[in-house]
């Protein structure tokens, strides 16, 4: 398994290189990326020069008007040497295959992707591979993974992205309450529900807003078992302020065995107290409403 | 060239009937299991046969949703369920598993596939992506602008949806799980428990910037597409569709009547005057029971599109009965009570051939023809003088908010 860091900060570059086979880099469609242009391309000459793979993200939709965008923003990918396309849009796909980019597409449906059968017709199309549903139980993905080894990618850490809204639900707030904010792009805002406790981050983007779970997910108990069947293991850094934090945690995940997850996991929850949770990994979320 | 389709929403048998009988050409529904809405009633798989044969009766089509977000165990029984709708002439099953598509055109050859909202579909590579996949029909993504709508429907060859009235959701459809984090109940496989219409603290850091008199919420107003209605029509759209499996039999009659006239209107006089557009919206509020706007259409969705202050829907009392029968020769209806109404009040009629049409209450009885004057139990069965001729499935109103 491949271990990838989503890089969000310029400072952070080297240290990422030097521990993560590859890192996540988002410029356009996108979110929780803000690099200059000049910066990206900086990101990406020190990911060649050091061989680190160096992964796009495209996770965010893509609307009528920006359709040119996508296209000149292929152009630039086209020349340069991706080691994937990490695409949520089913535009991209359109557009990867004029550029003969197909191979490199790595689907990331967020939460849409939750089964074996959409996986095999994913993979069917000539992807490279999916990420599948943050949302799946661990046997949900013991099956899928089984059943298509080293072609499947998983958020191994970090916040959970729960919603994504093309609103500007922040704007639209202090507009109402008539109240000027410095907000755009700003990681450090949280919501509570006016009936619970959780802190849940939201960020507002010119591309919408979306909020992420209070908690932070992590799979070291379970990682051993999954990871010779999965092709990339994805640690994702948003609101995570702590940078030895980030890096301990991927040199944690890369020397992790079956002797030691629990030692780890122990020591990470000592060093870096923080509200850490396995997700839906032994939670189903089927409760309907009668 | 095809006339635009009107697609409605229904709960339940009844619902799917009046909606075919006030003027859809298609209705969409949810069978007991893969349907998104678990809380509606949900037809069974006698209503689905039963309903099927119903709208071809009226030349409407019926389309089934079979559109959860699946999980591996969520697939049991779904190609005997796809070859049951093909069997029973479901004209079309309404997904958002891709994975389907070739199970649908393999199982049931006579049904077509549409793409659900929940693929957010919002260009035309994706359109086109989506046909090549074999899609029969795209739902677009409610964050599309009528300029987007447009532009996309110059450039694919598929046949496109598009929402036109009801509720939405405040993010992307399908890529919320708020639910799912803060109830447990999973957003897509019916579960939602519309966590984005809850209030919300805002806070920087530890700091609290929220005002605690309006504090934060995602609630969107519901959307009302009205004045886009001739654009739509001049673009190709193929369908235009109605939000609302959860709704009332009363706001599925009065959103559907109202937008089938305006739909006739236009095709027949080719533009609907400011005018005739400000009498339609007046109808289409008789069943509002949250304010509405146009969402995305006109390009921004700002705070005056959002719900402060409030978390939920309200219920209007203003639909007071359902038209079971009418005696012509004594001028005398049987009715079925849905609101609290009385002697002296004035009420209005409507149904599928009946332009609202008032009167006053006078002569109410009950099933023993004891003279009533208040009606105030909810399913009585009551017998009503009216001053000219109703039939089933007309329905009456109050005048009050009107």
């Amino acid at each position: 398994m491949e271990l990838l860091l989503t890089l969000r900060k310029m400072d952070q570059l080297e240290r990422a290189v030097s521990v993560a086979d590859g890192i996540i880099v988002g410029k356009f469609f996108s979110s929780g990326y803000h690099f200059t242009m000049h910066e990206f391309n900086q990101i990406y000459s020190y990911c060649k020069a050091h061989h680190c793979k160096f992964y796009i993200a495209m996770d965010n939709f893509v609307s009528e008007n920006e359709k040119m965008l996508m296209y000149e923003y292929f152009d630039y990918i086209d020349s340069l040497d991706v080691d994937g396309i990490y695409f949520h849009d089913l535009g991209i796909y359109d557009a990867a295959k004029s550029y003969n980019l197909v191979s490199k597409l790595i689907y990331d449906g967020k939460t849409v992707l939750c089964n074996s059968l959409d996986t095999a017709f994913w993979l069917d199309k000539g992807i490279d591979s999916v990420v599948l549903s943050r949302e799946l139980t661990l046997p949900e993905i013991r099956t899928i993974v089984h059943n298509n080894p080293q072609k499947t990618d998983l958020q191994i850490f970090g916040h959970l992205r729960m919603s994504q809204s093309k609103r500007k639900f922040l704007t639209n707030y202090f507009r109402e309450i008539g109240k000027e904010y410095d907000f755009l792009n700003k990681e450090t805002l949280t919501l509570i529900e006016e009936n619970r406790n959780d802190r849940m981050p939201i960020l507002e983007e010119e591309s919408g807003t979306s909020i992420y779970t209070d908690y932070i997910f992590e799979m070291f108990s379970e990682i051993t078992s999954l990871s010779p069947y999965l092709k990339r293991g994805i640690i994702d850094t948003l609101f995570i302020e702590n940078e030895k934090q980030i890096f301990e945690v991927c040199r944690d995940y890369k020397r992790i065995t079956s002797q030691n997850r629990e030692f780890i996991k122990n020591s990470l929850y000592h060093n870096y107290p923080d509200n850490y949770s396995s997700g839906y990994l032994y939670q189903k979320t089927n409760i309907t409403k009668e | 060239m095809n006339k635009i389709e009107l697609l409605a929403p229904a709960k339940d048998l009844m619902k799917a009937k009046i909606a075919i009988m006030y003027g859809a050409d298609a209705v969409y529904v949810g069978g007991r299991f893969y349907s998104l809405r678990s809380r509606a009633s949900n037809f069974s798989l006698e209503d689905l046969k039963e309903i099927s044969t119903f709208a071809k009766k009226y030349g409407a089509k019926v389309y089934v949703t079979v559109n959860i977000i699946f999980h591996d165990d969520d697939y049991y029984g779904i190609r005997e369920y796809l070859r049951y709708l093909d069997s029973i002439g479901i004209d079309a099953v309404i997904i958002s598993s891709l994975a389907l598509i070739p199970v649908v055109k393999r199982e049931a050859p006579h049904m077509e596939c549409h793409i659900s909202t929940q693929l957010s579909s919002l260009n035309s590579s994706a359109v086109r992506t989506l046909k090549e996949f074999g899609a029969d029909r795209v739902v677009l993504g409610r964050e599309a602008s009528m300029d987007q709508i447009e532009q996309i429907a110059k450039k694919v060859s598929v046949p496109l949806e598009v929402f036109i009235h009801g509720g939405m959701c405040s993010n992307y459809s399908g890529r919320c799980t708020l639910s799912n984090r803060m109830t447990l109940r999973d957003a897509n496989r019916g579960g939602c428990a519309h966590s984005c219409r809850w209030k919300y603290h805002l806070f920087d850091g530890d700091k609290p910037i929220s005002n605690p008199n309006c504090l934060l919420s995602m609630s969107s107003k519901d959307l009302r597409a009205s004045a886009y209605i001739e654009r739509m029509i001049r673009c190709h759209i193929a369908s235009l569709k109605i939000e609302g499996r959860m709704k009332s039999e009363y706001y599925i009659a009065q959103v559907v009547k109202t937008y089938r006239n305006m739909i006739d209107e236009i095709y027949e006089k080719g533009t609907l005057s400011p005018q005739r557009l400000a009498y339609y919206d007046g109808e289409l509020s008789k069943a509002e029971n949250r304010p509405s706007n146009d969402g995305f259409l006109s390009g921004d969705c700002d705070n005056s599109r959002h719900l402060y202050g409030v978390n939920g829907a309200g219920v209007t009392h203003d639909y007071i009965a359902y038209v079971r029968d009418y005696d012509g020769k004594r001028g005398i209806a049987t009715i079925e009570v849905k609101n609290v109404f009385s002697s002296g009040d004035v009420v209005e009629a409507f149904g599928p051939d009946l332009d609202n049409k008032r009167f006053k209450v006078e002569y109410m009885f009950d099933e023993e023809w004891q003279s009533v004057l208040l009606a105030n139990k909810p399913t009585q069965i009551l017998r009503l003088r009216i001053p000219f001729a109703v039939k089933e499935g007309d329905m009456i109103r109050k005048v009050s908010r009107i």
